[in-house]
């Protein structure tokens, strides 16, 4: 397996003191914390932030690990020497409370792990019954799927604790119900998906959060969209009716003369389609047309002279 | 299999919360009273909370958990990074209609 370097993880010296490394793990766990961080590594640097400093804040696993490591580079090849852990008592579990075996890297269960599977095997004792943990996971999904309701397909990456102890990326193939008019952020529930309970306890329930992919028209916001509709500087000024696209298909807008770049135009209730659907807000973006043939150029020529216009007029005088 | 789009009817109560976050009731009451979530009354025994409330309030436990915070600090800690995603997002969309130029 890789060696890991937790001081390089922590990003301190391998002379830092007790309360550097303190402070080094506090710093990173509230940058990378995945409840803060959207990031799709945050999770992993979190755990990786958490083991380094299970390690190099408890004197015994540290000094264990510094005798060790002394010839090694980290990501290179090792294998623990037999007996390396004689004169070193390893006492209990892990300093972050909730945190399961398939939580901590392959280096660290070999190394620390025995200690970690008795305090985790004394907590869990067959005559005690209780409900598993509840997972959560964030699935990226189609504007559209949200417009009509769809069943789909997802894959979710859930590591898991093979039967040699060791830590395996399970890939879980799971068939999703997407419900018309899902939100962003808003949560689907798949009951008993979870963590397996204990004892006679249930299993805990899967949470998945939504979240978009970018759509090549529509910008969400809740149950809102935002469309960019470009319009010609004629159609803008003196007004006209243009074809607008909505989830339910086309419609008419009537675009008020006058109307600057910009300008919002509310079309209520179609927005994303739901029992109370949201609204699509058209943003009007003023187009030019480009000065790419003499017609243009002479019409151009023509507005400038003709149209006694200085947009420049307030800045200061003389401009 | 039964999928369920979390709802904002408040049907659980206090001990049902409880015990599916696993967490003691004064966890609970303590974010009741920082204002986490929107429950009537001064009676803990008649407050219903929804899923989307025990959503939030698993949120703010873990982050108690891991960053060494109290209720308030993580409620507030919470209601900031709303806010900061919100921003994020509107930002992400006023960018795009002036890289259009």
């Amino acid at each position: 397996m890789e060696y890991k370097d937790y001081y390089t993880v922590l990003g301190v010296e391998k002379t830092a003191t007790a309360e550097e490394i303190k402070r080094a793990y506090r710093k990173l766990a509230r940058q990378y914390h995945p409840d803060l961080n959207k990031d799709k590594k945050a999770e992993e640097n979190f755990k990786e932030i958490g083991e380094a400093n299970d390690v190099l804040s408890d004197p015994e696993k540290r000094a264990a690990y510094d005798q060790l490591g002394q010839n090694y580079q980290a990501g290179q090849d090792f294998t623990p020497p037999p007996g390396w852990d004689q004169g070193f008592e390893f006492t209990g579990g892990p300093a972050g409370g909730n945190a399961q075996p398939e939580d901590f890297s392959d280096f660290f269960s070999d190394l620390f792990g025995k200690a970690q599977h008795q305090h985790q095997s004394e907590q869990r004792q067959p005559n005690f019954d209780a409900r598993g943990q509840d997972h959560h996971a964030r699935i990226v999904i189609n504007l559209d799927d949200s417009f009509t309701g769809e069943k789909r397909q997802i894959t979710l990456k859930m590591p898991e604790l093979g039967p040699d102890g060791h830590v395996v990326l399970k890939h879980r193939k799971l068939d999703v119900s997407i419900p018309k008019g899902v939100r962003e952020g808003q949560h689907i529930r798949l009951k008993k998906q979870g963590a397996p309970g204990y004892g006679q306890g249930e299993p805990g329930d899967l949470f998945l959060e939504i979240e978009f992919r970018p759509h090549k028209l529509y910008h969400p916001e809740g149950a809102d969209l935002y469309l960019d509709l470009p319009i010609t500087p004629w159609e803008a000024m003196l007004g006209s009716k243009v074809k607008v696209p909505t989830p339910a298909g086309v419609v008419d807008l009537n675009i008020p003369a006058n109307s600057g770049q910009g300008r919002k135009m509310r079309l209520k209730g179609r927005g994303i389609p739901a029992k109370t659907p949201g609204d699509l807000f058209v943003v009007l973006q003023i187009v030019l047309p480009p000065a790419d043939s003499e017609k243009a150029k002479e019409l151009y020529k023509t507005m400038a002279k003709e149209l006694d216009f200085n947009p420049r007029s307030h800045l200061a005088n003389g401009l | 299999m039964n999928d369920d789009l979390l709802k904002d009817q408040e049907t659980l109560t206090l001990r049902e919360v409880c015990e599916h976050c696993s967490l003691d009731q004064e966890a609970v009451v303590a974010y009741v009273q920082e204002g986490l979530v929107d429950v009537k009354g001064n009676n803990s025994g008649s407050w219903r909370f929804s899923e989307i409330h025990m959503i939030h309030i698993q949120k703010a436990s873990r982050l108690e958990r891991d960053l060494r915070l109290n209720p308030a600090g993580s409620v507030l800690v919470l209601e900031l990074m709303n806010e900061i995603d919100r921003l994020k997002k509107q930002l992400k969309f006023l960018q795009r209609q002036d890289n259009k130029d």
